[in-house]
């Protein structure tokens, strides 16, 4: 099940798309397979994956936590090691090519964590196109320095005010900019979800990640158990599980979003949870957190990147035949494994990325130190300073901010800012 | 006086509130109004603009559910006989029901049809046939950036009525009606379907211009604006509605 077949994956895919949208995914889609057969467009994205993104990403072996936790030996791929911060890069990059392969001049795109934005506006900068990122209200609250490293890349950042003002709410305006321009625009879709050919597409350019891992796995002649990922929409689990879904091992494991508790709007646990249906929204056929009428129901993650109520319809329908398996991190687990990484390890996991840290923390014990498992590290929590220093260090953080508006009130160093303008 | 044109309003279930969705239906009735395109209320109403998607948020606030906006329009249906009754939404509030539920308990409500963008006429999961089943029509939605070939089949699948947008993009911006779209129309009705023809119209000119070639004008934010310009006074809503719908029609002349 490594393609589509015919947009979709088992029961789920497909293109469930007002037709105003039809023509622009059918043309997407000829010119992807098109572009994918073209050795000068693959060496042209190989170029840039060295030399811009930064890859081959390493695979670290976390000897302290594995010791700590006295199980299976804990290796970790360090996708926030990419350039802009995170795996959304692999996919940016990719997207873009490809857009300017097609003549388009105008990219947008929908972001949640702030991940995917500032990595299409870093491509878009790169690449010299011009850039709209659309993001829920409450996101662009949450995930300021990313809106800032967005706009210092150039993209027009607009706030999205409409519905729950999360995720969901950016990819509708952003698929009604695409409908209402299709000619000049490309919709860089962040995740492995929506419409085909958007599935097959961002599995395709996150599958770097997978392909990297299998052969610095063989290098070291791991005797790899199993790969976790955390899954939002699933972009970066599925790229990293890409090149070992049709074989028999190992375990392929996806974490979710537990939120605070097992309650209706507390988590984004779509495969885990007990508020999941099987959906149709956003153009595509898959799991959904939906009310028994087909309404999209609120979720709630610590993480705005994983904070969805649908999931990639090839990882729906691998999870449906037992391939992937699902489970969830508590939004406390998430942050106790940022901590544990970082104090053991020097590695900073981002907040989504760490939700498949705490599922290696409860896995790594049971298993034999002669195994190996593998987490992919998605992004680097930098970004999430705002989120976890109220909750590592509230005094000091509050007096920081405290000091910091004291000194923007008071005008000094402004100058420097006003440069910039 | 000019001939009367036929006009399919849209108006969203519960909007403002289930009575002066009511009185906002009676005005289009009053106003000429031969078929009334009902909205049931999604979280996630991707085809829409912001008119018609602000008046579901508000409607879904209220914990609005798919049977409140079936009873709305079973009242409608009571009230109005003689109006044909289309009832308008997106693919999850069809599918998670099961679409032969959904449309069984749509046709016992008085729907005479469904109009299901996310559900094209390719993709439409057995709506077609659920449709027939229950007296109902389907009713897809074509768009004039379809390829020459997909319009061809669409044109050719023996559907009694589709929907023709207008123009690429969302509901609720302006409309010129212009050699091509007339063009797109008479490509559409090559098979022998009867073309509902709309998105962006809001003035009796548009709705002139249009008149002949279809079956009926469609116009839906431009009364979903009025009504909100106009819910707290249900007598001003009334006339405004009544006052479009009079224009569009051509009655006002």
């Amino acid at each position: 099940m490594s393609f589509s077949d015919n947009g979709f994956f088992g029961q789920f895919g497909g293109k469930y798309v007002a037709e105003v949208l039809r023509r622009p995914l059918d043309e997407l889609e000829i010119a992807f397979k098109e572009a994918m057969a073209d050795p000068s467009f693959l060496e042209e994205l190989q170029q840039i994956q060295r030399d811009y993104i930064g890859r081959e990403t390493p695979l670290l072996h976390a000897e302290t936590a594995s010791k700590i936790l006295g199980g299976a030996q804990i290796y970790i791929k360090l996708e926030g090691l990419a350039n802009t911060g995170a795996h959304k890069i692999n996919n940016a990059i990719g997207q873009c090519l490809l857009a300017k392969r097609m003549g388009k001049k105008r990219i947008i795109a929908e972001t949640g964590a702030g991940q995917h934005g500032v990595a299409t506006a870093a491509a878009c900068a790169k690449l010299g196109l011009d850039c709209t990122v659309y993001m829920g209200e409450v996101d662009v609250r949450r995930q300021q320095p990313n809106v800032a490293a967005m706009e210092l890349y150039g993209a027009k950042v607009h706030s999205v005010t409409s519905g729950s003002r999360t995720l969901k709410d950016a990819v509708n305006e952003a698929m009604r900019d695409w409908a209402a321009n299709p000619d000049t625009t490309h919709y860089v879709l962040g995740s492995a979800l929506g419409p085909a050919p958007f599935p097959d597409i961002v599995r395709e350019f996150q599958s770097v990640i997978g392909k990297e891992v299998k052969r610095q796995a063989e290098e070291r002649h791991l005797d790899v158990e199993a790969l976790i990922a955390c899954v939002g929409g699933g972009s970066n689990s599925i790229g990293f599980f890409s090149p070992f879904i049709d074989e028999p091992g190992p375990r392929l494991i996806g974490v979710e979003a537990g939120g605070i508790g097992p309650g209706i709007g507390e988590n984004a646990s779509r495969m885990t949870g007990n508020a999941s249906r099987d959906g149709i929204l956003q153009g595509y056929k898959s799991r959904f957190l939906i009310d028994e009428d087909g309404q999209a129901l609120s979720t709630r993650s610590i993480s705005a990147g994983l904070d969805y109520c649908g999931i990639g319809p090839q990882l729906a329908a691998l999870g449906k035949s037992g391939r992937v398996e699902f489970t969830s991190a508590l939004d406390k687990e998430a942050l106790e494994a940022v901590k544990f990484f970082a104090k053991n390890e020097g590695v900073l996991f981002a907040l989504e990325s760490a939700h498949a840290g705490a599922e290696a923390i409860k896995l790594a014990p049971t298993l034999s130190p002669e195994k190996a498992i593998i987490v992919n590290m998605s992004g680097r929590g930098d970004k999430d300073v705002f989120i976890t220093s109220p909750v590592f260090r509230p005094e000091k953080w509050l007096d920081f901010l405290h000091a910091e508006i004291e000194r923007l009130e008071s005008d000094k160093d402004i100058h420097e800012a006003k440069i910039m303008e | 006086m000019e001939q009367k044109i036929n006009l399919m309003s849209h108006l969203v279930a519960g909007y403002p509130t289930d009575e002066l969705a009511f009185t906002a239906a009676k005005a289009l009735v009053d106003g000429g109004a031969a078929i009334l395109e009902i909205q049931l209320p999604f979280s996630d109403p991707s085809a829409d603009g912001p008119a018609i998607q602000g008046a579901c948020n508000e409607v879904l606030k209220r914990g609005y559910r798919t049977k409140d906006g079936l009873a709305f329009i079973k009242r409608i249906h009571e009230a109005f006989p003689q109006v044909s009754i289309y009832l308008m939404s997106y693919g999850s509030l069809v599918y998670t029901p099961g679409i032969k539920n959904f449309c069984s308990r749509a046709a016992s409500s008085g729907v005479n049809g469904m109009i299901i963008p996310d559900l094209p006429f390719d993709y439409d999961e057995g709506l077609t046939a659920a449709c027939k089943e229950n007296g109902m029509v389907n009713i897809p939605v074509a768009a004039p950036s379809m390829s020459p070939q997909r319009l061809e089949k669409l044109a050719g699948a023996g559907f009694p009525y589709v929907y023709a947008a207008l123009r690429t993009g969302i509901t609720g911006t302006d409309t010129r009606i212009s050699e091509e779209t007339i063009s797109f129309i008479e490509k559409l009705r090559k098979g022998g379907s009867r073309i509902y023809g709309g998105f962006g119209i809001s003035s009796g000119k548009q709705s002139a211009a249009l008149s002949g070639h279809v079956e009926a004008v469609v116009a839906g934010s431009v009364f979903v604006r009025l009504i909100t310009e106009n819910a707290s006074s249900e007598e001003a809503l009334y006339q405004a509605v009544k006052n479009k719908a009079l224009e569009l029609t051509g009655c006002n002349k």
